[in-house]
């Protein structure tokens, strides 16, 4: 019995021994790393690619929820005449406005996320409540309307970056939008905004990228076909850095550290929203809406300082606060359903069915989200 | 007598079991190398400890830190503790376990750019490629990224 117990002893020991050798691999023990300077791909077809981003560039957002405030500001909105013989013609009014807030969600979930391939598609909401100081004596529909039943905007948007080689890549936007003064039952889906950009990008370095392209946007409130500018670039120390996507929007940036973020700039923001729903009036004058075929071409501009930091992991925060600066506001009547295509005056200077103006107030935007790897 | 036929015995048993061992290698022992990310900054040598798997930055595109012209460190880490500790060496790869179908799983990989350790998963496409996803929670919150295989060159001996 002795026997067979040193015979089992031996066995463990030595099998022991073998497994403690195995554990021990490479914890302490120095490297020579200078072996890995030389090397060659297994698989010589191999090909590297250039990345959709750069170091120090601040982290694309999957999952948004946030809340955009406007301080009070006054809106002179201008006299509407109807289209419609004996309908009337409903005056100018000027009005103020307590608050203007709402709700904006997004989000943007990769599709296809490889080396020689990115794809995301992405959904959005939001919401934009007109909080009027006296919203029972309001006679012009804009403001009717803006007060009763606010803004909305739904819409789904797809990315793909496709890069071509290690220096050279095709990156390519494109979004449907659902915009006007409609509640829980949407508007018909013909009144879609479609808006796209496509460009030709270079990534000289890890820390610079660049491209240029034409886009289709909305963005100044009308229909328009602008060049876009591309250029992101951080510094080496990666503290300061630039992102822009011009006209669109440009930001200096300042790293405090990665997980804390400065930034100072604008973005240009605008949508075209369908005239929808009737308002509720308490003048005997009324007008249908539905069937004059109006729509808000709203742009503006917001000049803003934006802190963005990490609060746990990939759960980020960003604050904005700045100007909302009004650029455009007006009513446009579409002709024969379609669209003017003014090309900034150059193909048509036809006028619109109202100008209105707008104050530029002090606006706050928090929002919390879920950053990508 | 007894005792030599014990020591005789247990050492056949050993070679016979590292013998079997040999003959039926891990399958997943075939990430065990060095790989290089998509964006060709580093590179990255996968090891087995115990029976997962584990990959350390061995090389870098750019070693040195133009701020403090000093060896790169992972200053970004979240840990104060190992902001100091060198990136060359660094387990940016850990806890792989291989879970069949070509596939490790339940593991991690760290960003040295922001600090930020993602859940990960490796499926191996061929010998030679590996698609690496970092994900959020789930995995359709991530994004794959792939690697390739790199024979280390011997210099030619003069």
């Amino acid at each position: 019995m002795s026997q067979f117990r040193f015979t089992a002893l031996t066995i463990s020991l030595l099998l022991g021994a073998k497994s403690a050798a195995w554990a021990q691999t490479d914890t302490t023990t120095e490297e020579d790393f200078s072996q890995y300077a030389n090397v060659g791909f297994a698989d010589k077809g191999s090909k590297r690619f250039c990345s959709p981003k750069i170091e120090g560039l601040s982290p694309a957002k999957l999952i948004s929820i946030g809340y955009d405030y406007q301080a009070p500001y006054t809106v002179n909105a201008g006299a509407l005449a109807s289209s419609i013989a004996g309908n009337d013609l409903f005056g100018a009014e000027s009005a103020d406005v307590r608050r203007t807030d709402g709700l904006r969600l997004a989000c943007n979930i990769p599709v296809v996320s490889k080396n020689n391939l990115v794809w995301q598609m992405g959904a959005n909401y939001w919401n934009t409540q007109y909080r009027y100081e006296d919203p029972a004596n309001l006679v012009n529909p804009v403001n009717q309307s803006l007060s009763q039943f606010g803004l909305r905007t739904a819409g789904v948007n797809t990315t793909l970056f496709k890069p071509l080689n290690q220096k050279e890549f095709i990156l390519f936007q494109g979004s449907a939008d659902l915009s006007g003064t409609y509640r829980l039952s949407m508007q018909p889906a013909r009144f879609l905004k479609y808006s796209a950009a496509v460009i030709y990008g270079r990534r000289p370095s890890e820390k610079k990228q660049w491209g240029v392209g034409v886009a289709r946007t909305y963005r100044v409130g009308e229909l328009n076909y602008i060049p876009v500018v591309l250029y992101n670039a951080t510094d080496a120390r990666n503290k300061w850095g630039v992102e822009m996507l011009f006209p669109a929007r440009a930001h200096v940036r300042y790293a405090v550290n990665p997980r804390n973020l400065l930034f100072a700039g604008f973005e240009l923001e605008g949508q075209s929203y369908r005239l929808w729903n009737n308002p509720v009036s308490a003048s005997s004058a009324q007008m249908d809406l539905r069937s004059e075929e109006l729509e808000i071409r709203r742009g503006e501009i917001r000049a803003r300082l934006v802190y963005e930091c990490s609060l746990k992991n990939f759960v980020w925060m960003s604050l904005q606060a700045g100007y909302r600066l009004n650029y455009r506001y007006d009513v446009d009547r579409l002709v024969d359903g379609e669209e003017i295509y003014r090309a900034f005056g150059i193909l048509r200077d036809d006028p619109y069915a109202v100008t209105n103006s707008l104050g530029n107030p002090f606006y706050v935007n928090l929002s919390f989200n879920l950053v990508s790897p | 007598m007894f005792k030599k036929i014990s020591l005789f015995l247990a050492v056949a048993l050993i070679g016979f079991s590292q013998l079997s061992f040999e003959q039926q290698a891990d399958p997943g022992d075939r990430l065990l190398g060095v790989w290089e990310p998509s964006n060709g900054r580093a590179r990255v040598k996968i090891e087995k400890i115990g029976t997962k798997y584990y990959g350390k930055i061995v090389w870098l595109i750019e070693p040195i830190d133009p701020e403090t012209k000093l060896p790169k460190v992972d200053k970004n880490n979240p840990d104060p503790a190992l902001k100091s500790a060198p990136l060359k060496g660094y387990r940016m790869l850990k806890d792989f376990v291989y879970s069949g179908k070509d596939t490790w799983s339940e593991g991690t990989i760290y960003d040295p750019l922001n600090g930020s350790t993602y859940s990960s998963t490796i499926k191996m496409k061929d010998a030679n490629t590996l698609d690496i996803r970092g994900y959020i929670g789930v995995q359709a919150l991530g994004r794959t990224d792939v690697w390739k295989r790199l024979v280390v060159q011997t210099a030619p001996k003069k």
